[in-house]
């Protein structure tokens, strides 16, 4: 299973090394002059990761370790991809979230409900903690560095509609 | 020149000038730590506050704050595996594994003393180099800063995993993070490469979400993963005890120490290359001093030593990046770019007078670089224990938090919402290449120089046509590089034959 989502891995290089190469054939030779290389260089190197992968012995794929930090490795795999799924969520969830509301709502609301939902934590703490993440927000951010968050789109439609 | 040396230390200790150097490095010390909020940026937001200071008040105030950026940046990477700057991201790599190990106290005793190290030694760069770095820095044109970035690129093997698939795999990150440098107006010609239509990418990617969606998302999804503290099920003892471990281990390997720090000092004079370079550049030369295959599969797993080198490296690169844009007018980085505005403000005009006329305020910056560090890793050092004690805290009170300044830290790049979507995009890319263990490093390394070394091209063959080949300077540079490389291959072998020898 872990082998098909490293082939996955030099496939996805492989393909955006061919996209970058016809896309930088249109170019001047100076503007197209590195992306060809490197854009070469990446679909050989993935294609050779992608062979090596497939026909390689396994022995060798165990022990390419990465100076780099490591996953865990004591979760059980099905509860670990559970929790990674759930993890990603909450991270396009936020993202969402700011699109749709803009900071000044989205942070609260998703410190809370992480807090409420994921954490199962107490509604005091869950409150003052969710109360301290936004006073430092508009205190820092806003107030002190004055930074122009976005509405986000809801307000701005409603703005547009000249009800905001 | 003693005479100035000393002025200069006279002038930083009168109590206006020191007040204003505390009240930048208090500022500096929360600018650090938190992620996004760069030193270059708050730089420019405390020009206005220096019209009505002298240049004896102004240039303690800003450079004790830009010069501690660094010092404190390195905690959050530490402790939460999330880059408090762009130039602290190296330390990430060793530094997170600790404190998941339960050794945040080490750790952070070893990244504050190391960068302690690297400031002074900076600073004592700067106040010597200043006679004697005129002609090499006035020396290195496009060919040979070109060959200077190849240099850089050339730690990619060093950073790159174990054995040939795993040099393979640091190759392919770091031709990967040189195609998304490309991204963007190209210089030359003015033509839009991999932009998609969005005038966002016009200005190429931004390096703040992609380095805190690269290396801190995918920590982040482990902390979730896990479900249990930073530390784990560490004691609350067990973290403090580490800081004497920490500061122990700075000097047990004091030469990789004092190494790494003129490394960062040596990048620090060059135009250009800054200390998002200078901190892999000395992290690979961390792990080539591994002596053994053990050693070396040690780093990015915990290994002290990759904490030490780039701590010692940002810190030291800040004096000497100094150096360039006090005597000659270049500035080195976007800080020293704002920096040489506030020069004028008050004016000053770098150049000769300030070796000359004004020597005394030179030398006043070197003292304030070094006295703001010694305060602020003072400070630092007094609180160790509790910072450190923020990783034990369970996982879910902070994840919403930690997640929450990711999110702001990458919105205060460009103020854009583009910025959200580059850090949700490369956050995947990091988990999946950290899954499939392809190594991240390289692919901030080709990300940062990429560019760099295109536009060094360029000018060079512009300018010279092919020429520039046959520079004498050029070709130093080149078999460097060449013998850096060659270095990496004959020690992995030298290590497995005495594997094999012993086995």
């Amino acid at each position: 299973m872990r082998l098909s989502g490293k082939l996955l891995m030099s496939l996805c290089f492989m393909v955006i090394g061919v996209v970058v190469m016809i896309t930088a054939m249109e170019w001047p030779f100076r503007t197209a002059l590195f992306p060809l290389i490197v854009s070469i260089f990446l679909f050989l190197g993935a294609l050779a990761d992608f062979l090596l992968n497939l026909f390689g012995s396994k022995k060798v794929v165990s022990k390419q370790g990465a100076v780099d930090f490591q996953l865990s490795e004591d979760i059980d795999p099905a509860l670990a991809t559970r929790r990674t799924i759930v993890a990603f969520s909450w991270i396009i969830g936020f993202f969402l979230l700011i699109l749709v509301f803009g900071f000044v709502i989205a942070v609260p609301v998703m410190v809370f409900i992480f807090l409420k939902v994921q954490a199962k934590e107490r509604w005091g703490i869950s409150l003052l903690l969710t109360g301290s993440a936004m006073v430092f927000f508009l205190g820092l951010f806003v107030w002190l560095l004055n930074i122009p968050f976005p509405e986000g789109w809801v307000f701005e439609g409603l703005k547009m509609l000249g009800l905001g | 020149m003693f005479d100035a040396f000393i002025g200069g230390l006279l002038l930083v200790l009168q109590w206006k000038p020191l007040l204003y150097m505390l009240i930048g490095s208090a500022i500096g010390f929360w600018v650090g730590i938190l992620p996004g909020i760069g030193g270059s940026a708050t730089l420019a937001l405390m020009i206005p506050f220096i019209y009505k200071m002298t240049p004896q008040e102004a240039f303690p105030f800003l450079l004790g704050m830009h010069s501690v950026v660094s010092t404190t940046g390195d905690i959050t990477s530490v402790l939460f595996g999330i880059p408090g700057e762009a130039t602290t991201v190296a330390t990430v790599v060793d530094g997170y594994p600790m404190a998941k190990k339960g050794e945040a106290g080490r750790a952070l005793g070893a990244v504050l003393m190391s960068s302690l190290v690297g400031a002074l030694i900076g600073a004592g760069f700067m106040a010597f180099s200043i006679p004697v770095v005129r002609p090499l820095v006035l020396a290195l044109g496009s060919p040979e800063m070109f060959m200077v970035v190849l240099l850089g690129l050339t730690c990619i093997a060093t950073l790159s995993g174990q054995g040939k698939r795993g040099f393979l795999l640091g190759l392919l990150s770091g031709g990967f993070g040189f195609l998304c440098s490309l991204v963007g107006q190209d210089r030359q010609a003015g033509i839009i490469r991999f932009a998609f239509g969005q005038l966002y990418l016009w200005n190429e990617l931004p390096l703040i979400p992609v380095v805190v969606g690269l290396f801190a998302l995918p920590e982040i999804i482990d902390l979730y993963v896990r479900g249990t503290a930073i530390a784990g099920h560490v004691s609350y003892g067990n973290l403090s005890k580490g800081v004497k471990d920490g500061i122990k281990d700075t000097f047990r390997h004091f030469w990789l120490t004092i190494r790494c720090s003129l490394i960062g000092s040596f990048i620090g004079i060059l135009p250009g290359l800054g200390g998002a370079v200078a901190q892999w550049v000395s992290y690979a030369h961390a792990v080539q001093s591994a002596k053994t295959p053990e050693e070396r599969a040690g780093f990015g797993k915990g290994d002290v030593r990759g904490v030490l080198g780039p701590g010692a490296a940002n810190n030291s690169k800040e004096g000497a990046g100094l150096i360039p844009t006090v005597a000659f007018g270049i500035p080195g980085n976007s800080g020293m770019a704002i920096l040489l505005g506030a020069f004028f403000l008050l004016g000053l005009i770098p150049g000769p007078d300030m070796l000359t006329k004004h020597l005394t305020l030179t030398y006043s910056m070197v003292w304030t670089i070094a006295l703001a560090n010694i305060v602020v890793v003072a400070v630092c050092f007094l609180f160790i224990n509790r910072i450190a004690k923020l990783t034990t805290i369970r996982g879910n009170l902070l994840i919403p938090f930690i997640l929450f300044l990711c999110f702001i830290g990458a919105y205060t790049s460009n103020n854009h919402i583009g910025d959200l979507i580059v850090l949700v995009l490369f956050g995947g890319i990091g988990y999946f290449m950290v899954r499939f263990h392809w190594p991240r490093p390289p692919f901030i390394l080709g990300f940062i120089l990429g560019r760099l070394a295109e536009n060094y091209l360029y000018v060079s063959v512009s300018r010279y046509g092919a020429s520039w080949l046959y520079r004498p300077k050029v070709i130093i540079i080149f078999l460097i590089a060449v013998a850096f490389v060659l270095y990496h291959f004959f020690q992995n072998k030298a290590l497995k034959k005495e594997e094999a020898d012993e086995a």
